[in-house]
């Protein structure tokens, strides 16, 4: 594979981060901002150990991984730092061929454009991916699979693109999310109609076979997972269950913890419900007013979910930022990308202060952790909407001239007309 | 600002007008999308918040509570009295009814017919002539010549036997209410432990075999009965009683007034709360040696013969005054003999057994006649109607007063099964009065499980302001560009067809 | 049908209700100083209430609705808060607490036990337990209890037990125990002591009602203490004060022991040699709210090899992490010495609660070591509804329990007799949400979430338009 230099350097430097024994990791692991209950690599080990000694893991409360994850570490390898290391390889390679994807470019052969190298180093050099990458959060590899899954999409690979979202699907439940864009990026196109919008340019009769296949690799999944938790159901309720209905409120940058904390059980089921409808309701109406660019439908959908997901860790507003490389057309066209950039470094700044004054030193309470999770929604939404608007904004192009006079007959006065480009 | 001018200037902006995602249907489905998943989720909604209230069967419940528990009985003159006196049956009923139309409280439930005919129904009691007035087997009244000509005194030993009175306040009062299951606690309590002055064991299995078995084995209709005794020791009075001294006796009473608070319910364990059914004691006091002998006393301060008294709903207090010597440790069945048939006619009368009518006699020694047992029964199974009919009306109001109340299965199945118990009592009190009170007893014990089923009481204090504060802040915000996106595109439509319509 | 003579009739009751085969309920306070103190008598003295009761399987009520039965009858009984040993505290570890009487071979028994730290043992719960006895507080040795005395004492606690015997029928045994320490009440700093002076009261009279009931002092090794009256039974450095009525004791009785020649006590000085074959500690460290280490140390104070049962009876609200288990000496990991774990991750019940989770090991502890045990720990985020009202104290967590297992080697060893130990409890303070909150939280949340949603929706539903701005 012919690729930028970047990519071979950024491989090899953390690789060494995974080899090299760092000092802060310890920290890192029980950090709440960059693994949650459901992806918190201690309770990965603590499955393993609960396996190794025949207790149904998911009995506990405690452990909420899939079984996949937990057959995976238990019989092919141990969960080492550097299959870490690998999934970010993995993922960065996949970000970089649905770069190419969507230039028209040959995958295996890249331009030696500046571009490709910042989207590798976007990738890995992105603080909310790598931390929790070394914090060992099974985030990672939930995006990798996402990304491999759009890879896969973007260069038409049916069955792989398919298999590779039911496995996210199976991991996260909602990354259901993402299907439908998925779905239409195989039956049209990956490359970029965001200047150019037209009707959707597919075949729609293809969807619903092709979610029928994806349906089988999920059954398949669903099946395999059983087997591998001895037969027993209980896994379901644990790994996904837990994403609905919320049974631990650890803390973390997501809008679900306090508020669950705080809701009144008579409303707490209802609420709930809510907060997942809502999540759902984003898939039509982006996809509809997107079909033209189903590629960046799904974009948008990965910053729904890096906004209001249950569990939310850094990882997830991560995977949406390093995705926006993937746009460079929109970069113009962002309308406060310099407020979007400073509320995120704003977040990013309050959240492990607040963190460690509320939880660590009992300095603060847990309305200071909740105020800067406030500022994280309100960074996350303020990326979501800009990329929203840019997206369209693009196809009302650019003025060819930034202003001109014009005379005004009866008074004889110049007057400056500007152009705005404006929703009504 | 004017957007109509955009297609002559030379901007180099597209006219947006003419960009494919700007078309009114993609628009159009955008919104229709957003309002197919907010629709889809009502029904959760729903389900979610909604407090689980079930229909009760109201109209069902009302007819029910109007309707009453009757009774009827026959009552058949023999043919060795209406010979002499052909007649009197007419006077007799006379007489019945106008005691009935006097007295309505007393008779309730029951309808009394005089009969000729002898048939063989189980609710039939015949009046006989006899040696002298007595009850005799099965529901039949023996009557002596001179009563036999008496159609009044025939009438008052009737009424009192069937009917019987319920003047006496003190006497409603007494009696216990109705339970499927009582426990009967038979204590021994010494005042003190002094050596020598106590008593340690006693005769009591037998004393129970003679005289409280019998009858609660002819009760067993009416309820089930555990019978529990112990000793205890050292339970002193909350009070120091009178001192009397007659010569160089001394001696302490008992005023009414001590009696009241005879029970001193902290220091004595009569009885642990383990089960909700109700608890009688009978208690055998053993005074201490300072205060022995106890007697009660009447108002003016003298010793009464009486050595024993009722508190009302609660038991029986016995005292004893046996002398001791050294080596009576111990009460023997005949020490006890005395006690237990006071306690037996106590129990009686706590249960509130109907006593046998003055001047009429038991012909065989049983404990309890069928006529008493009958009307125990019917009065029992009436009272039982009367509950849980006010129970059952109770809960249909308070349903209707309170909307936030959840009303769910498990009440639902109890007032219905209530209401079964209840129909089934009506039926059956035609022919059997002790299948009646079985279903009368169903019917009060599911209507206050019912009542007291602690999920109505889940929301009681969740106001409905506080519904809305919960709601408004996402609802209020969420729905407004909803509808107002909604009006908007509805109007820009109905422009477009009239603008359709007009070219 | 039942008649009961001495057996207390209410604790009779509840027993037959709810089919109890063996029940032990124990009210302690303070903690129990097993190095200084050595073993007591009783060995039920944990911190606060525990209760477990062995029922035996029936088909018309199953085990834990009689469990829940007995609690709510005895809390009752004893005006204790017994009724919250609910699911969240109720585990069955039989090794631990196996039937003391005879095994029955009626019907299948299960164990059902739970405990309760934070129980305050005060004088309401002492007066139904006196009056369970025959002569209540009225005569023979319970005259002596003194609740503003007993419940001064550095430790004090009362047992219940009920042990079925086959042969015998049911054994009631009521205990009450109480370490008074005479010097610190004492003005001169002597350490005299009566029964006067330690319950301000004597014995005035016997029961009558009992068979036999005497007073035993241990008498201590020095010989410079005297003893009054001064005719008790000797025996094996233990004086004997029986009641019977045949005694040649004057009453009141007022048994007391004194130093002549002592001026004032003087404590010996540490380093003391621990009493005990075993002294253990358990602490809980780490300095975040989220998580810490719970750490266990015990040492072997005996000359041979110890086989001790580690029980270790965790609410849900820690989480144990067994994968960090670690088991060392001298900072040396000897996985070895610890054998037959069993771990019983917490467990869904029906009411959606979590019960306990249940650590139970076997330990080897070489002679004269310490043997150090840790493992992270996880604390919970409760809902705001979850805590307690005075949430800012913490939880109070149960006690371990280290039990006597059968030893390997069959030479017998007057220091390897010990009986169950408890630890002391552990106060741990978990992460609290602000309770003032449920609304301002659902107003600032919902609106964070309508603001990006009409957002949203405004920009995918409204139209473009091109807007001239003239100056």
């Amino acid at each position: 594979m012919d690729t930028q230099p970047a990519f071979p350097v950024l491989v090899c430097l953390r690789l060494l981060l995974a080899v090299l024994p760092l000092p802060g990791q310890d920290l890192l692991k029980h950090d709440h901002q960059l693994s949650s209950p459901l992806t918190s690599y201690l309770r990965l080990n603590e499955g393993l150990w609960l396996l190794e000694n025949n207790i149904n893991p998911y009995t506990g409360g405690a452990f909420h991984h899939s079984p996949l994850l937990l057959s995976l570490f238990s019989t092919i390898v141990p969960p080492l730092p550097i299959i870490w290391a690998v999934s970010d390889a993995v993922g960065a390679w996949a970000l970089l061929r649905i770069w190419r994807a969507r230039q028209g470019l040959s995958p295996q052969k890249g331009t030696r454009s500046n571009a490709e190298n910042l989207i590798v180093s976007v990738y890995f050099l992105n603080p909310y991916l790598l931390l929790p990458s070394l914090a060992l959060s099974t985030s990672t590899f939930e995006n990798t699979l996402t990304l491999l899954a759009l890879m896969f999409a973007s260069e038409g690979k049916v069955s792989s693109a398919l298999l590779a979202i039911a496995f996210t699907v199976h991991l996260t439940p909602s990354s259901i999310l993402l299907l439908l864009p998925i779905l239409m990026v195989l039956v049209s196109s990956p490359v970029s109609y965001l200047a150019s919008p037209r009707p959707f340019h597919g075949n729609l009769k293809r969807i619903p076979i092709l979610f029928g296949e994806f349906t089988l690799y999920w059954l398949v999944l669903v099946g395999a997972a059983c087997i591998m938790a001895g037969g027993s159901w209980d896994w379901v309720r644990a790994s996904w269950g837990a994403s609905l209905a919320l049974p631990d409120l650890t803390p973390n940058p997501g809008l679900w913890w306090y508020f669950f904390t705080e809701m009144f059980d008579h409303f707490r089921p209802f609420f709930l419900m809510v907060f997942s409808v809502h999540l759902v309701i984003y898939i039509l109406p982006i996809c509809i007013k997107f079909q033209h660019d189903p590629l960046y439908a799904a974009f948008l959908l990965v910053g729904v979910l890096g906004t209001f997901k249950a569990y939310l860790t850094l990882a997830d507003p991560g995977l949406f930022l390093s995705m926006i490389s993937l746009f460079p057309e929109v970069h113009g066209y962002l309308r406060h990308p310099i407020v979007t950039t400073l509320l995120h470094l704003h977040a990013a700044l309050l959240l492990p202060l607040q963190h460690v004054l509320w939880v660590s030193e009992g300095r603060g309470n847990a309305n200071f952790y909740y105020a800067a999770s406030l500022v994280m929604g309100m960074a996350g939404g303020a990326g979501l909407v800009d990329a929203c608007w840019a997206g369209m904004r693009i196809a009302v192009g650019d003025a060819t001239v930034w202003a001109e006079e014009k005379v005004d007959g009866e008074k004889g006065k110049g007057k400056a007309i500007w152009w705005e480009v404006v929703q009504q | 600002m004017n957007s109509a001018t955009f297609a002559n200037t030379g901007s180099g902006f597209k006219d947006p007008r003419k960009l494919s995602f700007e078309r009114d249907w993609i628009r159009r489905t955008v919104l229709a999308s957003y309002w197919i998943v907010i629709i889809l989720a009502f029904p959760f909604w729903w389900h979610l918040t909604s407090i689980e209230r079930l229909a009760l069967p109201t109209s069902q419940i009302r007819l029910q509570v109007q309707k009453n528990i009757i009774f009827p009985i026959a009552v058949h003159f023999d043919a060795s009295i209406t010979e002499q006196n052909p007649n009197l049956n007419s006077r007799v009923q006379t007489l019945l009814r106008d005691s009935a139309i006097n007295e309505p409280g007393r008779w309730k439930g029951v309808d009394l017919r005089l009969q000729d005919r002898n048939d063989e129904a189980s609710n039939l009691y015949t009046v006989a002539l006899g040696e002298q007035t007595s009850i005799a087997h099965s529901r039949h009244l023996r009557v002596n010549k001179t009563d036999a000509q008496s159609a009044t005194r025939l009438s008052s030993i009737l009424s009192d036997l069937i009917a019987p009175p319920e003047s006496s306040t003190s006497h409603s009062q007494r009696v216990v209410q109705y339970s499927n299951h009582y426990r009967l606690a038979f204590t021994l309590l010494n005042e003190g432990a002094a050596p020598n002055r106590f008593v340690e064991t006693w005769d009591v299995q037998a004393a129970l075999a003679e005289f409280i078995f019998p009858l609660i084995s002819r009760l067993s209709i009416l309820h089930n009965f555990t019978v529990e005794s112990q000793v205890q020791y050292y339970a002193p009075l909350a009070f120091e009683p009178k001192r009397l001294t007659f010569g160089d006796t001394e001696a302490s009473g008992l005023t009414q007034e001590d009696l009241t608070v005879f029970v001193n319910s902290a220091e004595w364990t009569l009885a642990s709360s383990v089960s909700n059914d109700p608890v009688l004691h009978f208690v055998l006091f053993a005074p201490s040696e300072t205060h022995s002998p106890m007697s009660i006393i009447d108002s003016e301060g003298r010793p009464t013969n009486q050595y024993s008294f009722l508190l009302p709903q609660w038991g029986s207090i016995f005292i004893l005054n046996n002398e001791f010597n050294s080596s009576s440790l111990h009460l023997s069945y005949n020490d006890l003999k005395p006690v237990f048939c006071n306690f037996a006619t106590q129990l009686a009368a706590l249960l509130g057994v109907p006593p046998v009518p003055l001047g009429l006699s038991m012909e065989e020694s049983s404990i309890l006649s069928d006529w008493q047992l009958d009307a125990l029964l019917r009065r029992r199974a009436f009272q039982n109607v009367q509950g849980s009919q006010d129970t059952l009306h109770s809960i249909v109001k308070l349903v209707d007063q309170i909307n936030n109340m959840p009303v769910g299965q498990v009440v639902r199945d109890d007032v219905l099964d209530a209401l079964a118990s209840l129909h089934e009592a009506y039926r059956t009190a035609i022919a059997s009065p002790a299948l009646a009170l079985r279903w009368s007893s169903r019917a009060l014990s599911m209507a206050s499980r019912a009542f007291f089923n602690p999920g109505m009481l889940a929301l009681l204090y969740f106001p409905a302001e506080h519904k809305y504060a919960v709601y408004t802040p996402l609802f209020a915000s969420i729905s407004v560009p909803l509808v107002v996106a909604l009006i908007r595109d509805f109007m820009a439509w109905r422009r477009g067809s009239q603008d359709d319509g007009r070219r | 049908m039942s008649h009961y003579a001495l057996f207390p009739l209410t604790l009779g009751q509840i027993l037959r209700e709810y089919a109890i085969t063996e029940l032990h309920l124990t009210l302690n306070a303070g903690k129990w100083n097993y190095d200084n103190w050595g073993h007591p008598h009783e060995a039920g003295v944990g911190t606060g209430a525990e209760l477990w009761a062995w029922m035996g399987v029936s088909e018309v009520t199953t085990v834990d609705e009689r469990w829940s039965g007995l609690r709510n009858a005895l809390s009752g009984l004893f005006c204790a808060s017994l009724g919250s040993l609910d699911t969240r505290r109720t585990l069955s570890p039989t090794v631990a607490f196996p039937l003391s009487g005879s095994t029955p071979t009626f019907a299948p028994h299960e164990l059902r036990h739970a405990s309760l730290p934070s129980e305050n043992v005060c004088t309401e719960n002492l007066t139904p337990f006196l009056k369970l006895l025959p002569c209540k507080s009225h005569a023979g040795l319970a005259a002596l209890l003194n609740p503003q005395k007993v419940f001064d004492a550095d430790w004090h606690g009362m047992g219940i037990h009920v042990i079925w015997k086959e042969d015998a029928g049911v054994e009631l045994k009521l205990t009450l125990q109480a370490v008074f320490n005479p010097v610190r009440t004492s003005a001169g700093k002597r350490r005299d002591w009566n029964l006067q002076s330690l319950f301000d009261r004597t014995i005035e009279r016997p029961c009558p009602v009992a068979n036999s009931s005497s007073v035993t002092v241990i008498l201590p090794e020095e010989e410079d203490h005297k003893i009054t009256p001064e005719n008790p039974t000797y025996a094996d450095g233990l004086a004997i004060y029986g009641l019977s009525s045949s005694s040649n004791f004057t009453i009141p009785l007022n048994i007391g022991m004194h130093w002549p020649s002592e001026h004032s006590f003087h404590y010996p000085l540490p380093p003391l040699t621990p009493v005990a074959p075993l002294s253990v500690k358990r602490t809980i460290h780490g300095t975040t709210q989220t998580r810490g280490v719970l750490s266990v140390s015990v040492t072997n104070n005996s000359p041979q090899e110890l086989l001790a049962g580690y029980l270790e009876m965790m609410p849900a609200l820690l989480t144990l992490w067994m994968h960090t288990l670690k088991v060392e000496i001298n900072s040396q990991l000897r996985s070895d010495l610890l054998s037959g774990l069993k771990y019983h991750p917490p467990s869904l019940q029906s009411n959606d609660r979590l019960s306990p989770s249940m650590l139970q090991a076997v330990l080897t502890i070489p002679p004269k070591t310490t043997l150090k045990i840790s493992m992270e720990v996880n604390k919970a985020f409760l809902k705001y509804t979850e805590h307690p009202p005075d949430a800012m104290r913490g939880w109070d967590l149960p006690g371990a329990v280290f039990f006597p297992l059968p030893q390997l080697s069959h030479d017998t060893c007057s220091s390897c007799d010990w009986e169950r130990i408890y630890t002391p409890t552990l106060l741990v303070d978990l992460p609290t949400p602000d309770f003032s909150m449920p609304y301002n939280v659902i107003i600032l949340s919902c609106t964070l979430m309508t603001l990006i949603f009409g957002s949203i929706f405004n920009l995918l539903t409204r139209k473009w338009v091109v807007v001239e701005i003239q100056e």
